[in-house]
C-alpha cells in the first residue's frame, strides 16, 4: 500500500469527468469521535496510543466502505509521502506532524479516518462539487457503522466528547470549499469573509487554518459545534453557501461586462503564460489556474476542462511535484517539474473565448 | 542600548530572568543560556531560587481521577485528557463552554444504538411551544398530531 497508488488511482476530485462544478470545488464532512474509557491521544502514553490505534484501524478496516482501503501508519511513512496526503487533504498536518497517528482511505478516496489525531476518529468524507446531503448521508452512516463496533464517548449533556472543548457536542465541521475570482477582483472579498464570520463560519485559505487563500480558493465551514442539530448546523453553512455562489456569480458578469475585451484578455494572458512558462512558482501556477477554472466556468473555455484545471491545482502543490518526479527537488528543480506538466496537460487547450455564461 | 544584564553565574551576557515575589520583597537573578540549562551549577542561591520558583508554582485545584490530567494543564494545553475530565472539570468548563459554543446542551444524534435524549428533549421542548400556538390558531388537527408527539416522547424519556 503506497502512497504512490494514492496518486496513480483516479478519484472524484482530480479526474472523474461531470463530478466538478463551478464555485464549489469539493464539500467536506468531518465527525470527530473518541473511544469511552481512554485518554485522548495528546494526553495518552505511547502504550494506550498504539492500542487505541490498533483497536480503530482493526474496526475501520471491516467495514465495506473500507474494503481494499489504504492503511497509513504515519511513524512509517517518508516525509514526502506525508505531505503528499496532506496537500490531498486526507489528513491534516497535525497528524502529519506526529508519528503514532494513522490514516485509513478508502479505494475511491472519498472516505478517509484519521486516528490518533486531536481524538482518536476523525471522520471525514469528501465530494467534488456542492452536495452537502449526500456527502453528510455518506458520514452519518460511517459514523453509525463505526459506533456500532466500537464504544463512543457521549454524554446526553454534551454529546460526543471531544479533546477540545471547541468540538464537542456533534463534533461536527462540515465545509465547502469554494472558488471567488469574482468577488476577489469586485474588491468584495472582505466584506464577505467578515459578514461570514459575524454569522458564525469560519473563512480559511486553500490548505485550511493559518494558509493563505491561494488561487481565490476559500474554505468556509461552521464554528458551533453545541447546541445546534446536525440538521441546524449543514441547513445554516447551506444557506450561505447559495448566498455566495449567487454574489460569486453576480460579481463574475459584472466584472466581466465592466472590462469587457480586458476580462478575455486577462484570461487568455493567463493561458499563454501557463502554456509557455518554462518554470513556475506554486502561488503563480494557482493564480493562472484560477482564471482557468474562471474561464472554463463562464464558457470562455469548454465546461468539459474544468477537470483538467482542478487536478492540475492539487497536482501542481510541492510534495505532489516531488512525488511525480519520484525524488526531492530543489525550488528551481520544482518549479520547472510543475511547469512541463502543466504546459503538457494545456497542450491541446483551446483559445480563450467571449464569456457565455 | 544600554548595558547587557551579565549573568549571576558566569558574567556571560544574560538571556534569561528570574524574579521572584515573596511576600512583596523581590529578587531578581539573570542567567545565561548554558546556566540556566545547568540549573545555576555550583551557586546555592540560585538552587535555592530555582527551589522557591519550584515551590510558588500554583497545585492544581482539579485533577481527573480517570487519567491525573489537571486544571493547570488545561490552560496550558487548551485541551482535555480523557472522556471522564469532561464530568470532572464540568463546572469549571460552564463559562468557556458559553463564550466558544453559546450553547451548553447538546441537541443533535447520539451514538449508533443508543436513544438521542439530547435530541428527544429539543423536539419535546419545540413540540410543547407548536402545541400552545396551534391551540391559539385553533388548527386542532394539528394539534392532536403534536399532543400525540409531546406524549410519546414523555414516555420515551420516563422509561429511560
Amino acid at each position: 500500500m503506497s502512497v504512490q497508488e494514492i496518486l496513480a488511482d483516479e478519484n472524484e476530485l482530480t479526474h472523474l469527468l461531470g463530478a466538478q462544478q463551478a464555485v464549489v470545488l469539493s464539500t467536506r464532512v468531518r465527525l470527530a469521535r473518541n473511544l469511552e474509557g481512554f485518554p485522548f491521544p495528546g494526553w495518552a502514553k505511547p502504550a494506550h496510543r498504539k492500542e487505541i490505534a490498533e483497536r480503530c484501524i482493526e474496526a475501520l478496516t471491516q467495514l465495506p466502505r473500507f474494503r481494499k482501503s489504504h492503511v497509513f501508519k504515519m511513524g512509517d511513512l517518508p516525509d514526502l509521502d506525508r505531505a503528499v496526503l496532506v496537500e490531498r487533504h486526507l489528513v491534516s498536518k497535525e497528524l502529519a506532524s506526529g508519528k503514532s497517528g494513522a490514516a485509513v482511505i478508502s479505494r475511491d478516496q472519498t472516505c478517509s479516518v484519521m486516528v490518533n489525531e486531536e481524538d482518536h476518529l476523525r471522520i471525514q468524507v469528501v465530494k467534488a462539487g456542492w452536495h452537502l446531503r449526500g456527502t453528510w448521508n455518506i458520514a452519518e452512516q460511517l459514523d453509525d457503522a463505526i459506533g456500532a463496533t466500537l464504544g463512543i464517548a457521549f454524554s446526553d449533556q454534551l454529546g460526543f466528547l471531544t479533546a477540545c472543548p471547541t468540538n464537542v457536542g456533534t463534533g461536527l465541521r462540515a465545509s465547502a470549499m469554494v472558488h471567488l475570482p469574482g468577488l476577489c477582483l469586485a474588491g468584495h472579498i472582505e466584506k464577505v469573509t467578515r459578514a461570514l464570520s459575524q454569522d458564525g463560519l469560519a473563512v480559511r485559505g486553500w490548505l485550511g487554518e493559518g494558509t493563505e487563500a491561494a488561487g481565490n480558493i476559500f474554505q468556509i465551514s461552521n464554528q458551533q459545534t453545541l447546541g445546534l442539530s446536525e440538521d441546524a448546523i449543514l441547513r445554516h453553512l447551506g444557506g450561505w453557501v447559495k448566498t455566495l455562489v449567487d454574489q460569486e456569480w453576480n460579481a463574475r458578469r459584472k466584472v466581466a461586462q465592466e472590462e469587457g475585451e480586458r476580462f478575455v484578455d486577462r484570461l487568455s494572458r493567463s493561458l499563454g503564460l501557463l502554456r509557455h512558462a518554462r518554470l513556475l512558482t506554486s502561488a503563480e501556477s494557482m493564480n493562472m489556474l484560477s482564471h482557468l477554472r474562471l474561464a472554463c466556468d463562464m464558457g470562455c473555455l469548454p465546461e468539459e476542462r474544468r477537470h483538467v484545471v482542478d487536478r492540475l491545482m492539487i497536482e501542481g502543490q510541492p510534495a505532489h511535484v516531488q512525488a511525480r518526479q519520484g525524488a526531492e527537488l530543489d525550488s528551481d528543480g520544482r518549479d520547472r517539474r510543475r511547469a512541463t506538466a502543466v504546459r503538457e496537460a494545456l497542450r491541446d487547450f483551446p483559445e480563450v473565448g467571449s464569456p457565455t455564461a | 542600548m544600554a548595558n547587557p544584564l551579565k549573568c549571576s553565574v558566569c558574567d556571560a551576557v544574560a538571556t534569561v530572568h528570574l524574579t521572584q515575589i515573596v511576600q512583596g520583597k523581590v529578587t531578581k537573578v539573570d542567567f545565561c543560556e548554558a546556566c540556566a540549562a545547568k540549573g545555576g551549577a555550583g551557586d546555592a542561591a540560585v538552587f535555592k531560587l530555582a527551589d522557591a520558583v519550584n515551590a510558588v508554582t500554583p497545585a492544581p485545584a482539579i485533577t481527573c481521577p480517570q487519567c491525573g490530567f489537571t486544571d493547570i494543564e488545561f490552560r496550558r494545553r487548551g485541551r482535555l485528557g480523557c472522556p471522564s475530565c469532561w464530568q470532572v472539570f464540568g463546572v469549571a468548563l460552564g463559562g468557556l463552554l458559553t463564550k466558544v459554543q453559546h450553547e451548553i446542551q447538546h441537541v443533535g444524534r447520539a451514538p449508533a444504538g443508543t436513544v438521542p435524549v439530547g435530541q428527544l428533549r429539543h423536539r419535546l421542548l419545540a413540540a410543547q411551544l407548536e402545541l400552545t400556538a396551534a391551540i391559539a390558531a385553533e388548527d386542532y388537527e394539528t394539534a392532536a398530531k403534536l399532543r400525540d408527539e409531546v406524549a410519546r416522547i414523555t414516555t420515551q424519556l420516563d422509561t429511560l
